[in-house]
C-alpha cells in the first residue's frame, strides 16, 4: 500500500460564533447545554475554505472577520491533489453549495466542510458540530426562533468567493 | 491488503471470472440489479459533487474495471476520472479490495473538466467580494489625507483606519452582515484588526475594481471623510485640514497612495525622517511638540473613540445612538429577541439608552432635532416616559437608523413569525425593560398587539416608519395632540390612554383625523372603541383605509391649495397643520409659522 504519493494534511478549524455566550446562555435560554455555535472551515494546501451565505469561500487560514479558530481538528491526509481537490469545490459550488442553499439549520458550513472532510479523508467531522443544529431545535425556544434563524445567512467576512458560476 | 476469499464456492477461483462476468454484461449492472452470486459482487455508491449513483462491481475488480463502468454510466471518459477514496485518490493499477472498498461504501468521484481550477482560486483573491471592501478603502484612504499632511503632523495610518471605516463601511455592510449571532460591535473591531494585521489583505481589497471605482473618485471619498463627526471637528480646529482636503490633487495622490502600499511606505519613511530632521533644528522640538498636541493627540483621541466606539455614531448625532444597531444585531441570543425590532422601535432605541441623551429637552431646533420638539413636552400617558421621548428624538434624529433596521434581511420574517405567533410576541413585549415598570402599559399593549402586529405587516406601515419626515410628522402629530388636550381637556380627556400602543399606530393617526371625531363621541369609551377602529382601518391596508375614509389630502384639498396659494408650498407640513388643527386654515398658518425654524 505504500505508494510515493504527496500527502497533504487535512485540518477543521471549529469557530465559536457566539464566542462563548452560548455555553453560558444555552442553559438558561434552551435548556440545555450547548457549548457553542459552531462554525467550520476546512484548512488545506494553505487556504482555510467555509461555506457560507455567499458560496464556498476561501481565505488565508484564520483569515476571516471571526479571527483565529477556537480549536483545530486534525482529520488526518489526503492525496488528493490542490488541482483535483478546486476541481471538486468548483462543482460543488456550481451545485449543492450555492450561495443560494445555505440553509443555517440544515445545510450551513458544517455541512459543507463534513463532505469535503469525508471526501479527502474519509472521515467525518466530529458529530457534536453536525448535532448541533437538531441540538437547538429540539428545544422549544430554538422552535420558536426557527423561522427568524432560518433566514440567517452566516458569511464570515474575509473570504474570496470560489466561482463554480456567478453565486451573486 | 489480503483478499477476501467468499465462502461462496461458485467464486473460489473464480473471483476474476466473475469480475469478467460482471463487466460483460453490462446490462444487468447497469440496471442496478443485485447480481445473483451474491459477495462477489458489491454496490458502490459513487459521489460526484453533483450526482450520485449506485454502482455494482465486483467485489475484486480492479480499479480500471471500476472506471470503465463509472465511464459509461457518467457519460465522461476514463481518463477524466479521479477516484477518491478515504483520503487516497484510486489508481488503476489497484484493486478495489485493495483499498478496502466494500459493499455500499461511498467512493467520491471527480470528473476532471479541460480547463484548469486553479485559475478560480487565484482569480478569485484580487475579486474579493463585498462591502468589506468598499469598507476598507473607505478606510485607507482615510488615512491618507491625514498622512500626506504629512507637514501639519501625521498620524499613523493604522490608527486613522478604525476612523473612517466606522464612519462608512459598516452602514454598507450592515444589510449585508450576516453574523446575527455574534456582536456587533465585537465584529467590528475584529474586522479591523484583521485589516491591520494582514496586510495581503489591504493589497487584495485595494484590487478590487469596486474600490478603485470609489477611490478614483475625489468627491466622494471627500464626503465620507467629511461625514465623520471626528473629523469635522478636527476640521474646524485645523482649516489646513479642511484645505488639504479641498485639494483635489492632493486627494488624487493620496488615493494612489492607498492603493499602492510600497508607495504609501516610502512616503512614511520620508516623513519620518522629514520629522526627525526636524528636531534637530533649533526650537524644532517645540513645533514638533506642538504639532502633536495640536493634530496627532486629537486624531489620535478620535481615532481611539472610534475603534471603541460603534459605527453608526458617525450616522447619529449622539455617540449613543450607535448602540442601536449592536442591539438590533444582536437580537439572537439575547433572551429579549422582540426587543430592537418592535414597534417599540421606540422601545429598542428607547431602552438601551433611556440614560444616554440627556440632551432629550433641546426645544430649539438644531441640525439634529430640526422641528425643535422638545420630547419632554410631548405630554402624558405613555408618552412621557422618558424611554419613549428620547426614542422619539432619536428616531426623528436618526432615520438612518430606522431604514438600517428594518432593512435588516431577518426583519421582516422576525416580524411575521411574531404576528403569527401572539404569545410570543406578548412574552417578548413584557420582558422589554421600557414596559418592565409599566404594567398598565403593558396591558394596553397586549390589548392592541394582534392590531398591532398587522400593522407592522402593512408595508405602508414600514415606509412610513423609514421615512424620516413622516416619523418628524407623526411626532408633531403627537405634539399637537398634546396640546390639545392640555388647550381643550374636555375635547378628549383620555384620548392618550385610549390605547396607542406605539409609534407607527400613531401612524394611524394621521390617516383618521382624530381631532374632530372625537367631538361626536361623548364618553370615554366610544372614544376608545373609535381608536381601535382606526387602528384596524390602518392595519387592514392603506388602500381599505383611504377607500372607506376619505384622506386627510382629500379632505383638506381646498385648504391646502389654499395654503399653496398663500406661499406654504411645504406639503406635508401644511397637510399635518391641516390635519391637526381640523382643517382650520388661520390655526394651520399659525402652527406652520410657529413650528417652521425660518
Amino acid at each position: 500500500m505504500d505508494k510515493n504519493a504527496t500527502r497533504y494534511s487535512v485540518q477543521l478549524y471549529i469557530y465559536d460564533l457566539s464566542r462563548g455566550m452560548a455555553r453560558s446562555l444555552s442553559p438558561i435560554m434552551l435548556g440545555k447545554q450547548l457549548d457553542g455555535i459552531w462554525h467550520t472551515a476546512i484548512v488545506a494546501y494553505g487556504d482555510e475554505f467555509f461555506f457560507g451565505g455567499e458560496g464556498i469561500s476561501s481565505c488565508p487560514p484564520g483569515g476571516t472577520m471571526l479571527g483565529p479558530p477556537d480549536t483545530v481538528v486534525e482529520l488526518g491526509e489526503t492525496e488528493v491533489s490542490e488541482e483535483i481537490f478546486m476541481d471538486y469545490l468548483s462543482s460543488l459550488g456550481e451545485s449543492t453549495y450555492r450561495g443560494d442553499r445555505y440553509r443555517l439549520f440544515e445545510h450551513n458550513c458544517n455541512t459543507f466542510t463534513n463532505e469535503v472532510a469525508q471526501f479527502l479523508t474519509g472521515r467525518p467531522i466530529p458529530s457534536y458540530i453536525t448535532d448541533l443544529p437538531s441540538e437547538v431545535l429540539s428545544t422549544p425556544f430554538g422552535q420558536i426562533l426557527r423561522p427568524i434563524l432560518d433566514s440567517i445567512h452566516i458569511a464570515p467576512p474575509g473570504g474570496n468567493v470560489i466561482n463554480g458560476g456567478r453565486n451573486i | 491488503m489480503t483478499r477476501k476469499l467468499t465462502p461462496n464456492p461458485s467464486c473460489s477461483i473464480g473471483g476474476v471470472k466473475m469480475a469478467d462476468q460482471g463487466v460483460a454484461d453490462p446490462g444487468n449492472n447497469n440496471n442496478n440489479k443485485p447480481e445473483t452470486s451474491e459477495g462477489t459482487i458489491i454496490k458502490v455508491t459513487v459521489k460526484t459533487p453533483k450526482d450520485k449513483e449506485e454502482i455494482a462491481i465486483a467485489e475484486d475488480a480492479s480499479v480500471t474495471q471500476f472506471k470503465e463502468e463509472i465511464s459509461r454510466r457518467f457519460k465522461a471518459k476514463q481518463d477524466q476520472l479521479v477516484l477518491i477514496f478515504a483520503g487516497k485518490i484510486l489508481k488503476d493499477g489497484d484493486s478495489l479490495s485493495q483499498h478496502g472498498i466494500k459493499d455500499g461504501l461511498t467512493v467520491h468521484l471527480v470528473i476532471k473538466t479541460a480547463h484548469k481550477a486553479g485559475d478560480g482560486s487565484s482569480t478569485s483573491a484580487s475579486s474579493s467580494t463585498s462591502t468589506q471592501a468598499g469598507s476598507a478603502s473607505g478606510s485607507s484612504s482615510g488615512t491618507n489625507p491625514s498622512s500626506t499632511a504629512g507637514s501639519t503632523g501625521s498620524a499613523p495610518p493604522s490608527t486613522q483606519t478604525p476612523n473612517i471605516l466606522t464612519g462608512f463601511g459598516d452602514l454598507a455592510s450592515l444589510a449585508g452582515l450576516g453574523m446575527g449571532s455574534a456582536n456587533f460591535m465585537e465584529l467590528q473591531q475584529q474586522m479591523q484588526r484583521q485589516l491591520m494585521s494582514n496586510p495581503e489583505m489591504l493589497s487584495q481589497i485595494m484590487e478590487n475594481p469596486l474600490v478603485q471605482n470609489m477611490m478614483s473618485n475625489p468627491d466622494l471619498m471627500r464626503q465620507m471623510i467629511m461625514a465623520n463627526p471626528q473629523m469635522q471637528q478636527l476640521m474646524e480646529r485645523n482649516p489646513e485640514i479642511s484645505h488639504m482636503l479641498n485639494n483635489p490633487e492632493l486627494m488624487r495622490q493620496t488615493m494612489e497612495l492607498a492603493r499602492n502600499p510600497a508607495m504609501m511606505q516610502e512616503m512614511m519613511r520620508n516623513q519620518d525622517r522629514a520629522l526627525s530632521n526636524l528636531e534637530s533644528i533649533p526650537g524644532g522640538y517645540n513645533a514638533l511638540r506642538r504639532m502633536y498636541t495640536d493634530i496627532q493627540e486629537p486624531m489620535f483621541s478620535a481615532a481611539r473613540e472610534q475603534f471603541g466606539s460603534n459605527p453608526f455614531s458617525a450616522l447619529g448625532g449622539s455617540s449613543e445612538s450607535g448602540a442601536q444597531p449592536s442591539r438590533t444585531e444582536n437580537r439572537e441570543p439575547l433572551p429579549n429577541p422582540w426587543g430592537p425590532p418592535n414597534s417599540s422601535n421606540p422601545s429598542e432605541s428607547g431602552g438601551s439608552t433611556t440614560g444616554s441623551t440627556s440632551t432629550t429637552g433641546g426645544s430649539n431646533p438644531s441640525v439634529s432635532n430640526p422641528l425643535g420638539i422638545n420630547p419632554g413636552s410631548l405630554g402624558n400617558g405613555m408618552f412621557s416616559s422618558p424611554g419613549m421621548q428620547s426614542l422619539l428624538q432619536q428616531i426623528s434624529e436618526n432615520p438612518q437608523l430606522m431604514q438600517n433596521m428594518l432593512s435588516a434581511p431577518y426583519m421582516r420574517s422576525m416580524m411575521s413569525s411574531l404576528a403569527q405567533n401572539p404569545e410570543l410576541a406578548s412574552q417578548v413585549l413584557m420582558n422589554n425593560p421600557l414596559f418592565a415598570g409599566n404594567p398598565q402599559l403593558q396591558e394596553q399593549f397586549r390589548a392592541q398587539l394582534p392590531i398591532f402586529l398587522q400593522q407592522m405587516q402593512n408595508p405602508e406601515s414600514m415606509s412610513v416608519m423609514t421615512n424620516p419626515r413622516a416619523m418628524q410628522a407623526l411626532m408633531q402629530i403627537q405634539q399637537g395632540l398634546q396640546t390639545l388636550q392640555t388647550e381643550a381637556p374636555g375635547l378628549m380627556p383620555s384620548l392618550m390612554t385610549g390605547g396607542i400602543p406605539g409609534i407607527p399606530t400613531g401612524g394611524g393617526m394621521p390617516v383618521e383625523n382624530p381631532a374632530p371625531s372625537p367631538s361626536s363621541a361623548a364618553t370615554n369609551t366610544a372614544q376608545q372603541q373609535l381608536m381601535q377602529q382606526m387602528l384596524q382601518m390602518f392595519a387592514g391596508g392603506g388602500a381599505g383605509g383611504s377607500a372607506t375614509t376619505q384622506t386627510p389630502e382629500v379632505r383638506f384639498q381646498s385648504q391646502l391649495d389654499q395654503l399653496n396659494a398663500m406661499g406654504f408650498i411645504n406639503r406635508e407640513a401644511n397637510l399635518q397643520a391641516l390635519i391637526a388643527t381640523g382643517g382650520d386654515i388661520n390655526a394651520a398658518i399659525e402652527r406652520l409659522l410657529g413650528s417652521q425654524p425660518s
